[in-house]
């Protein structure tokens, strides 16, 4: 007997699909061809009009030739918070660990035929020979881990120089040939390597926590009715849920950028976020990770962890806590592997070099500025001499009476206040030029 | 073993199954039709026990079957298996005992196909993986974080699509309309353990014959083939799950074969006089059916216990009364008015819990016993 048994099934295989190994002799499998990714092979951009190099031009936003006005737009889609996102697989977190594998490439010029070497993690570089650009992402081990997305450069090299110059000419405390450094022309842009992590955290505590409680007491030595303060103990416990979404760990060792500095060009608008196209790093910098993803996690963790203790403990109604515990259940992790705009300058002020970095998306500056340490020497001295000047007249006039206790009572308050203030401004002094 | 599809014919001798004697036999309450031995002719249809079966013709297969599964619990094993089975019941009918249940006991076979087809066409599912996710339990005391590592199974679905031509074999299917039902009367039998039929396992055992011949039974088959097929294509895909399976296929080269698989029925009566049938899996002892218990003789023994409580509620009263006299009998009459009112209690549980029974058993209530 020969029975059909039909159904609407496509045509087999569809274009999309390869075929794969079966594990039984007689059926034949096919499954989706792996999404093509962009052959990670050097792409050159010359101008298609008159052959001149072409750039990512922020104001056009897109490819352009500086010499025709050529301008292409870059199709890249904005994909903003929506990005994919992708777990932590075991196979994932192993690659990560193994890192790229290799130290150097080599990357053909397709405009001179020249051979580049050019160091590990580097996307983007400039052919010494003909000056052509080229956009390269490093070969990777893993298709998920190259860059898949980044936000566009939305300042232009124009804006960054009167950010600066503006941030630079900020405060008394500096010299003044800041604002006339040459590091205004020393700017560069680049694409820097960034981790974003999701997670939830569901954490649960307990702790003692204490309450204050006034009582009144009959004082029979005194014959008086007082009142005191003791804390009552009880063990309490609670849940919190904490919900983090894009959180940021830079994937560049800190000897190369500075942390800190990065940081306080946060936030980044990840609404911004597009696809990745390598027409976005035609003549910028771009790097890739140096700090592997099980590494920034582990970093991302440590912060999120603290986050979920402090949410713990604003949860406790009172300041009083004893033998606090706490668990946090991390679910739903997830990664994306981004580049985000970052102009950076480093410059050379009395043979010290200094960092300073402008938000490539937002304008946000930050950096290391020189201080000029005897304008915060003198500030010191002139708040701190109110105080000694009235010490000193105090302590002829206590010896000749108890008229020098108010002199001396004054400028004692007004040397503490300006040692007070003296070490704030020494502290700032020092965060300014700290790396 | 035929290798093509033998059409269904008309049986009506003693021939039918070689040397064994067995002719078929009809139930003209149920439907139902055995090759039985002589001497069962005019005996109660083991099934509905409503009627005598009576000599007819049937349309079967001719030649015998090709597979049985012997009995392996014996007459002898039976008692233990309805005493246990029996003694869930509190108050039942005085025809609901082990003997009444292991003298009426018959043994039957039922059939199964099996059947080998060739299957050829093309597929597509949603084929599911297996994976794992690292995930995090941090945990903070002492002033001191401890960061535990936990590792989650997921499942990635991702399409397949193929071609199949392949041979599946021995795929059961149904040579009984009520084969589902008699399934769950009679619990699972390991088709592995099947033998070559000789009519050495036979004895005096029925056999009932199918009321869905091959022609009839494949159109009602044909999802379980399908089944089949997709855990053969899930197993070519290296898929650990599957969903929304489809497959255009043509089935060719069937080959069927006629399994029987071993069984004792029995009965009671209920209240009302009626059959209870009483299923034992001949393999492995797994007993189902009805366990109904006697609402007569509920109200039977609820009458004793209410005349019982009828006299101390009359004790109390006469002690009520003796009060002025005795001093005593205040407390005699507090102690028989308890006992009265439990004893009453007691009565009125008697007459309510066969009823409350019998409705847990309504649809009639599946329980295994090994």
């Amino acid at each position: 007997m020969v029975e059909k048994h039909t159904n609407s099934n496509p045509e087999i295989p569809p274009d999309i699909y390869r075929q794969v190994e079966s594990q039984v002799s007689g059926v034949v499998v096919y499954a989706p061809k792996p999404m093509e990714a962009e052959k990670e092979t050097a792409r050159s951009y010359a101008c298609p009009n008159c052959g001149a190099n072409t750039a990512y031009d922020v104001t056009a936003g897109g490819i352009a030739c500086e010499y025709c006005g050529y301008t292409a737009p870059v199709r890249a889609v904005q994909v903003g918070r929506n990005a994919d996102e992708f777990e932590f697989t075991l196979e994932t977190m192993s690659q990560s660990e193994r890192g790229w594998g290799e130290k150097r490439q080599i990357l053909h010029c397709g405009s001179c035929g020249a051979d580049l070497s050019i160091p590990l993690g580097a996307l983007t570089t400039t052919c010494p020979y003909c000056a052509s650009n080229k956009v390269n992402v490093t070969v990777c081990l893993d298709e998920t881990l190259r860059p898949r997305f980044l936000i566009p450069f939305k300042i232009t090299p124009e804006q960054t120089r009167s950010l600066a110059a503006a941030w630079l000419g900020k405060g008394w405390s500096h010299p003044d040939e800041l604002k006339t450094n040459s590091v205004l022309r020393r700017f560069s842009g680049i694409y820097l390597p960034f981790w974003t992590f999701d997670t939830q955290v569901d954490a649960r505590w307990r702790a003692q926590v204490g309450y204050e409680k006034t009582v009144r007491h009959y004082n029979a030595r005194e014959k008086r009715w007082e009142t005191r303060t003791r804390i009552e103990w009880r063990w309490e416990e609670g849940t919190v849920h904490l919900e983090v979404d894009d959180f940021l760990v830079t994937g560049v060792f800190p000897h190369h950028i500075s942390h800190r500095i990065l940081q306080r060009l946060y936030p980044y608008q990840m609404s911004g976020l597009v696809t990745y196209e390598p027409d976005y790093l035609a003549g910028w910098q771009a790097q890739a990770y140096e700090i592997p993803l099980t590494d920034a996690w582990e970093t991302g963790k440590t912060a999120i962890r603290e986050q979920a203790r402090q949410a713990c403990q604003q949860a406790i109604p009172t300041s009083h806590i004893r033998s606090f515990s706490m668990t946090a259940n991390f679910k739903g992790e997830s990664w994306r592997y981004i580049l985000l705009p970052v102009y950076l300058a480093a410059y050379k002020y009395e043979n010290e070099t200094y960092q300073v970095m402008v938000n490539g998306q937002t304008g946000a500056v930050a950096g290391q500025k020189p201080v000029a340490w005897w304008k915060i020497w003198l500030a010191i001295a002139a708040l701190l001499l109110p105080g000694t000047l009235l010490g000193l007249i105090g302590l002829p006039l206590l010896l000749l009476g108890g008229a020098g206790v108010i002199p001396i009572g004054l400028g004692l308050l007004l040397f503490i206040i300006g040692l007070v203030i003296s070490f704030i401004l020494f502290s700032k002094a020092r965060e300014s030029e700290a790396k | 073993m035929a290798e093509q599809l033998i059409p269904a014919e008309i049986i009506s001798d003693r021939t039918s199954l070689g040397e064994t004697g067995h002719q078929p036999a009809g139930c003209p309450h149920c439907g139902r039709v055995f090759l039985i031995k002589d001497d069962r002719i005019g005996t109660n249809c083991p099934l509905c026990r409503k009627a005598a079966l009576e000599s007819q013709s049937a349309r079967a297969r001719p030649g015998q079957p090709e597979l049985i599964l012997p009995f392996k619990v014996g007459q002898s094993a039976l008692l233990p298996i309805y005493q246990s089975f029996v003694s869930a019941v509190w108050i039942r009918p005085d025809d609901f005992n082990p003997q009444s249940l292991l003298r009426r006991s018959v043994p039957l076979f039922w059939p199964l196909w099996l059947v080998d087809t060739d299957i050829r066409g093309k597929w597509q599912m949603e084929a599911g993986f297996n994976y794992q996710v690292e995930s995090t339990k941090e945990v903070f005391a002492g002033g001191q974080w401890d960061s535990r590592k936990q590792i989650e199974d997921r499942i990635r679905w991702e399409p397949r699509l193929g071609k199949l031509e392949t041979r599946v074999d021995n795929v059961a299917l149904p040579a009984l309309e009520e084969h589902a039902n008699r399934r769950q009367l009679t619990g699972q039998y390991p088709l592995d353990k099947a033998q070559p039929f000789d009519s050495k396992y036979l004895g005096d055992a029925l056999i009932e014959i199918p009321d869905l011949p091959p022609d009839e039974a494949w159109p009602l088959a044909r999802p379980q083939v399908d089944r089949t097929a997709a855990m053969v294509c899930v197993k070519a895909a290296a898929a650990d799950h599957s969903r929304n399976f489809t497959l255009t296929a043509e089935y060719d080269n069937q080959h069927w074969t006629q399994f029987l698989l071993p069984l004792y029925a029995t009965f009671y009566t209920d209240d009302d006089g009626q059959p209870q049938i009483v299923l034992v899996n001949g393999f492995n002892g797994e007993i189902h059916g009805p366990q109904m218990a006697s609402r007569k003789r509920g109200l039977q023994i609820a009458g004793i216990i209410a005349a019982v409580a009828g006299v101390f509620l009359l004790l109390a009263l006469i002690a009520l009364l003796l009060t002025p006299i005795l001093a005593f009998a205040g407390v005699i009459a507090a102690m028989c008015a308890l006992l009265g009112l439990g004893t009453g209690i007691a009565a009125i549980i008697t007459v309510v819990q066969p009823a409350q029974w019998n409705n847990s058993q309504s649809p009639p209530r599946i329980v295994t016993r090994k």
